[in-house]
């Protein structure tokens, strides 16, 4: 039988492959990247096979160095060995994956193009943004400090967003909305839209591209202190507006936990997930810079939709609406009867007008003659509240812009009224 | 109504015996929303109906006001608080160099150093403004303290790392391990900023109202000269733009409490 000719296989005929993975500018000093010199080869497999024996010491053969005819073989020999790390210890050992594995995870690149990331963001800052600190509580392996910074960047972007397109929103309202949009929940939500999955435990075993963070398992009784309600001890009525100068973005009256403290501590899954996205964005930010984390920001948080006049809660619309005609000087609102059905029913319908003078300024119905007139100054105030100029520059636009021209200046409320 | 008229007046007078601050205009403020209203707003006989415009940051609202003060007056000296443009101006040109009282307009200069105390808040207030330049001032000391580590944190952690590992290596991340929340928390408390707003003269010119003039740190004071600090800077963000504001939150903030920016 004839043998097949080598030239008939089929890699032959494929052509040659381009690398899959752009050539690492640091190979040499990568363990697993063997010396194409083939003394150096024998060399390092044996010093390789010696460190495994002894972690510490690398074994320097004098008789094997004695046979060697060329200096600039042994000198060459002598830096292969020197700079030949001790093998990593087994990663069941370690709190959180290698850096170097990061670069053969198939998750990570997958949720790098997934996000349409640019390939100059690495991957291994990917896998860091994945660790949360109760997994590894090196701060150089977690992501506390980069979801400090992503949690600064996506306060100030809801801000501003939130104040220049709706410039009359009632502070309490503003709280909401920045919960709706970058609160725990939705970050957690926004998480598992992009596919993110958690490991079972953290260890330094388990696949880069999942979220590793040390379960609170449910019914337990050493939850995070740092997590529970904090309740005020003698400041029992905290008001709005310290709450601007005292709280988090959210108005919330629980504390906030710091990242670094909860080293250790088993933490929900919420948590570890709001923490992954904030440490996604600052890392983009150190990595990429403030315009492409912009459009990401526009992208995957903007695009979101919130329903802002549900977010309002109105005890007494009514005295409301009256202390704001006071306020701008219109005329003080009066509820007229537009029309009305079924009075003496079951179910009657009155639908009623709230008037400044000879301007409507909003309009419900309702069940009965108040509950109409109750919705129809709640619809005027939203009116009011719900204010959005046409056109908007934020003031991040103009941040690293040499030309100005476009810079429409804000319009500043004066604040919702009080009554 | 003739009968009524002068005891009306009577009591005018007298109210503005007891609460001399007050300056009673009986005139209407004329607002940019009433050219909206189709109908001419009508007051009674008792008003003169006065065109003077005055802007909303110099009195209260007309109709808002009582004829005469039920509640008595708190106990304690009253406090005083600054109605002079001039002194205000002074004060921003301290803070913001020698256009600073150019860069904002009228109303949001004294919008920016109202607290929500001052006047129950019927002549505005800086809550918003102080939630932007809050946001604002807290992103620039993150990117202050990531700017400013020193070379030590540079190193690879391997010595203190108790597993031997070397971390990822990259320009960007160098300064990671200066940004924690204790030191944030360090740099941004209220005593520290406090000191620095009565350093730009706010202190003199913020409007609010203590709950004992005599003990102006145990009614709140810092967090009021806070509030005022960064609604300043939200201001500056809303109508100037955030370089700007970052400008400034850099140089009269930051660089204060020992920061260095190239």
């Amino acid at each position: 039988m004839k043998r097949i000719r080598i030239s008939r296989c089929g890699a032959q005929l494929m052509g040659a492959q381009a690398p899959r993975r752009p050539i690492c500018p640091h190979a040499a000093q990568r363990q697993d990247v063997a010396p194409h010199h083939h003394r150096i080869q024998l060399r390092w497999a044996s010093s390789l096979m010696a460190a495994a024996r002894k972690p510490n010491e690398i074994e320097i053969d004098p008789a094997e160095e004695a046979a060697e005819e060329s200096s600039i073989d042994l000198s060459e020999a002598l830096t292969a060995s020197s700079t030949a790390k001790p093998p990593q210890p087994p990663p069941e050992t370690l709190p959180s994956p290698h850096p170097s594995r990061a670069l053969k995870s198939a998750k990570l690149a997958a949720l790098r193009s997934r996000l349409s990331l640019p390939p100059r963001f690495p991957l291994q800052t990917l896998a860091r943004t994945l660790v949360h600190p109760s997994a590894d509580p090196n701060p150089h392996f977690n992501n506390g400090s980069m979801s400090i910074l992503g949690a600064n960047l996506l306060g100030y972007y809801t801000t501003e967003h939130l104040l220049c397109n709706y410039p009359r929103l009632p502070m309490s309202v503003v709280f909401a909305a920045q919960y709706a949009y970058i609160g725990p929940k939705a970050l957690a939500t926004i998480a598992s839209e992009w596919g993110i999955e958690a490991a079972a435990e953290p260890g330094g075993e388990v696949d880069p591209g999942l979220l590793q963070f040390k379960r609170a398992r449910s019914g337990d009784e050493d939850f995070p202190s740092a997590l529970k309600e904090v309740k005020a001890p003698w400041k029992w009525n905290v008001t709005t507006t310290h709450k601007i100068v005292s709280s988090d973005e959210f108005g919330s009256t629980k504390a906030r936990p710091d990242p670094q403290q909860l080293t250790g501590q088993p933490v929900p899954i919420e948590e570890a997930a709001q923490s992954f996205v904030r440490a996604l964005i600052g890392s983009l930010y150190l990595h990429l810079g403030s315009p492409l984390v912009k459009r990401f920001y526009r992208d995957h948080f903007l695009s979101r939709h919130l329903d802002l006049n549900k977010l309002f809660d109105f005890r007494t619309p009514t005295r409301d609406l009256s202390r704001l005609c006071a306020r701008e000087g219109f005329e003080a609102p009066v509820a007229r009867l537009i029309s009305e059905t079924g009075r003496l029913s079951r179910h009657p319908v009155f639908v009623v007008g709230v008037y400044s003078g000879k301007d409507k300024l909003g309009e419900g119905s309702g069940s009965s003659l108040d509950e109409a007139r109750i919705r129809a100054a709640a619809a005027a105030l939203k009116g009011w509240y719900l204010y959005k100029p046409l056109e908007v520059t934020v003031p991040s636009s103009l941040e690293g812009e040499v030309d100005t021209s476009k810079w429409k200046p804000n319009m500043v409320d004066c604040g919702e009224v009080i009554v | 109504m003739a009968s009524k008229r002068p005891i009306r007046t009577l009591f005018s007078v007298a109210s503005t015996s007891v609460r001399p601050s007050r300056s009673i205009a009986r005139s209407c403020p004329e607002t940019s929303t009433c050219a909206f209203s189709t109908s001419t707003a009508s007051f009674g006989p008792e008003y003169e109906t006065e065109a003077a415009e005055r802007p909303r940051w110099q009195q209260t609202p007309v109709r808002m006001v009582a004829p005469f003060r039920i509640r008595p007056q708190p106990k304690g000296p009253a406090f005083k608080v600054n109605e002079d443009p001039r002194r205000l101006d002074e004060a921003y040109v301290k803070m913001l160099g020698p256009n600073g009282d150019k860069l904002l307009s009228e109303e949001v200069k004294w919008l920016a150093i109202t607290h929500k105390s001052f006047d129950h808040g019927r002549r505005g207030f800086n809550d918003r403004l102080a939630f932007l330049g809050r946001r604002i001032v807290s992103l620039q000391t993150s990117l202050a303290l990531l700017n400013s580590s020193t070379p030590s944190f540079l190193g690879t952690g391997a010595q203190q790392d108790g597993y031997g590992r070397a971390a990822f290596q990259h320009a960007a991340l160098s300064g990671l391990a200066g940004l924690t929340t204790e030191a944030k928390d360090d740099v941004l408390s209220r005593s520290r900023l406090a000191p620095i707003a009565e350093r730009y003269g706010l202190d003199k010119v913020t409007r609010w109202k203590p709950k004992r003039a005599d003990n102006l740190q145990g009614s709140g004071q810092e967090s009021v000269l806070s509030t005022s600090l960064y609604a300043i800077i939200g201001a500056l963000a809303l109508e100037r733009g955030g370089e700007v504001a970052n400008k400034v939150t850099q140089d009269k903030i930051l660089s204060p409490l020992g920061f260095t920016f190239a």
